[in-house]
């Protein structure tokens, strides 16, 4: 068995969502009556993968 | 007309912005086809399906975000782009919300958040989960096309950390209340559900709402889950948490066949469970899921129905007799030369359910997600015989969002399908959501209408077929999408099993009069 403290934690606190994609995501959250929290993502580096993982090993990238 | 372009290089919009971009592109005067998007493979390949296309985006890099459309002058598409822009330009003066460049940032600034949603490209989704599992928050990842190899590894790291990683290619959960990604609002209650099919989570939990019973929780694990290489790590804390959670009374566990090795260690820990629990492991044998002690369901429709006879709710969705009826009443204005099925689903579960469902009755399903290698079609644009198509096949939603979200994507199949004099049955799936359109049914009543019209041109009737999956409590509401249905003369059956059924009636009887 796992430990899940933390999950029923989760379960029995009020639900505050990091929302990473599309606005309307968060939108449709909050319209529920959710906090939601909007992180605007796009490709690191202008969607360059290797570019991307180079400034992440590096830390540069967050 | 002429086709003008604005390209903005190094800019990205998410793809819902850009399908409402679009539309209200396309709204504008002096405007024939226009089209926005991120210059993908995919979008390349649709402006030149409809004629947009220009070397200048050809040129561009998938992080390029593109204005396309034919216009009657260089003034018009000037509007036109103004129009979408300054929609932008409205939305962030009038909204003092604050949006995040990254998760640490957002978690800096918010450290009671504990739930991270993320939907990006798949090649990314490793990177955003770690940070988020880093940051100390449970997972629920839309994304999909992400390695089983990096699956494993954000599970592996979320298990270690005592986190609920739910996904990749998670499109339902439900938790605290809420509707995460393209579950449906649901009522709350006393059943705990984890389930590698969305649908399956969201059908089920469908029927308990309707029912007047409800969920605790529903944790979605991705549907690769349990294959080998993942080996179950979600199900199985899914079911540890479930078990300790005092809220949840009973636990529904649902999936396709879990892969052999992963089966027995899942087998075993059921085994130990202690609350009563109903299991739906499409392709497991009764006697399989009865030795662990569980209530064996052998569909969907079956799964919610043992979990409410637990509760001694009898609620019923019809019986075959009343399906016979209707199929008496559907062939009796069909001409001579109608007999196929022709059904255009919105994924794979309920392509899959309804494909084995009328499996007997039809003597075969060609699609492009076929049963059997033999029964595929080379595209899901192609008509054969009986024809089933999965139109939430990468084949139509590369680049695009889900078909729950963007109904465009299915829409045309109502008249394509229509115009071939063979078919007899039309069977469309809907389903509702948050994010989902606001009038799924009504946006395509019109079409059926018309297709009506053109097989009684032929002196034919065509038997639509549909079944909706929400609750009373999404904002679109069941009732009143299948009221719309229904006064369009749709068949509408309570599940998407029993449009299947009333489907395979109607082509019995079509065969016994032929």
């Amino acid at each position: 068995m796992s430990d899940v403290s933390k999950i029923l934690n989760l379960f029995r606190s009020e639900l505050i969502v990091v929302n990473v994609g599309p606005r309307s995501f968060a939108e449709v959250l909050e319209k529920q009556g959710y906090e939601a929290v909007q992180v605007d993502w796009k490709p690191a580096a202008g969607g360059d993968k290797k570019m991307q993982e180079l400034l992440e090993y590096l830390g540069g990238y967050e | 007309m002429q086709v003008f372009v604005k390209i903005q290089k190094n800019r990205y919009i998410d793809s819902l912005e850009t399908l409402q971009q679009t539309a209200v592109l396309n709204e504008q005067e002096g405007i024939e086809t226009g089209y926005v998007g991120m210059a993908t493979a995919v979008f390349k390949e649709v402006i030149e399906e409809i004629g947009l296309s220009t070397d200048e985006i050809q040129a561009c890099s998938e992080a390029d975000y593109v204005i396309v459309a034919s216009a009657e002058s260089k003034e018009a598409f000037k509007n036109a782009v103004k129009a979408i822009t300054s929609d932008e330009k409205k939305e962030s003066e009038t909204e003092e919300k604050k949006y995040y460049g990254s998760i640490s940032e957002a978690v800096n600034d918010h450290p009671r958040a504990n739930l991270c949603q993320i939907s990006v490209p798949g090649e990314y989704a490793l990177a955003e989960v770690r940070k988020a599992l880093n940051a100390g928050l449970h997972c629920c990842v839309f994304s999909n096309n992400v390695p089983l190899e990096d699956e494993r590894e954000m599970k592996e790291l979320a298990r270690e950390k005592g986190l609920l990683c739910m996904g990749p290619d998670c499109g339902v959960a439900n938790i605290n209340g809420s509707a995460l990604v393209l579950s449906s609002i649901n009522n709350r209650g006393p059943f705990g559900i984890v389930g590698a099919s969305g649908t399956g989570i969201q059908h089920v939990a469908a029927i308990l709402h309707e029912a007047g019973s409800g969920v605790s929780q529903t944790i979605g694990t991705g549907g690769n889950d349990l294959k080998e290489p993942v080996g179950g790590i979600t199900m199985l804390m899914g079911i540890d948490a479930l078990e300790a959670d005092p809220e949840t009374k009973y636990i529904i566990l649902i999936s396709r066949k879990p892969a052999d090795s992963v089966l027995e260690k899942l087998l075993a820990r059921i085994r130990e469970m202690k609350k009563p629990r109903v299991v739906f492991f499409m392709g497991c044998d009764r006697e399989t899921i009865e030795e662990t002690g569980s209530i064996y369901a052998s569909n969907l429709d079956d799964c919610a129905l043992r979990a409410l006879e637990i509760i001694h709710n009898d609620y019923s969705l019809g019986s075959l007799e009343e399906l016979k009826e209707i199929a008496k009443e559907a062939v009796k204005d069909m001409a001579p030369e109608q007999k196929y099925v022709r059904a255009a689903y919105t994924g794979g579960t309920y392509l899959d359910e309804g494909m084995r469902t009328m499996w007997e009755a039809t003597g075969g399903i060609y699609s492009n997600a076929p049963l059997y290698p033999e029964y595929k079609l080379e595209s899901g644009k192609e008509i054969q015989a009986h024809t089933a198509i999965d139109y939430g096949e990468e084949e139509f939603t590369l680049g695009r969002p889900h078909p729950a979200i963007d109904a465009s994507i299915r829409k045309p199949a109502i008249l394509k399908e229509a115009a071939d004099p063979s078919t007899a049955v039309i069977i469309l799936d809907f389903i509702l959501t948050p994010p989902g359109h606001m009038d799924p049914c009504g946006y395509v009543v019109d079409d059926i209408r018309k297709a009506q019209e053109i097989a009684a041109e032929r002196g034919g009737k065509i038997a639509f077929i549909a079944s909706v999956l929400g609750t009373t409590a999404d904002w679109q509401d069941i009732h009143k999408q299948e009221a719309e249905l229904r006064e369009a003369g749709v068949y509408v059956c309570r599940t998407n099993y029993r449009a299947a059924l009333l489907a395979s009636e109607i082509i019995r009887l079509r065969k016994e009069i032929a």
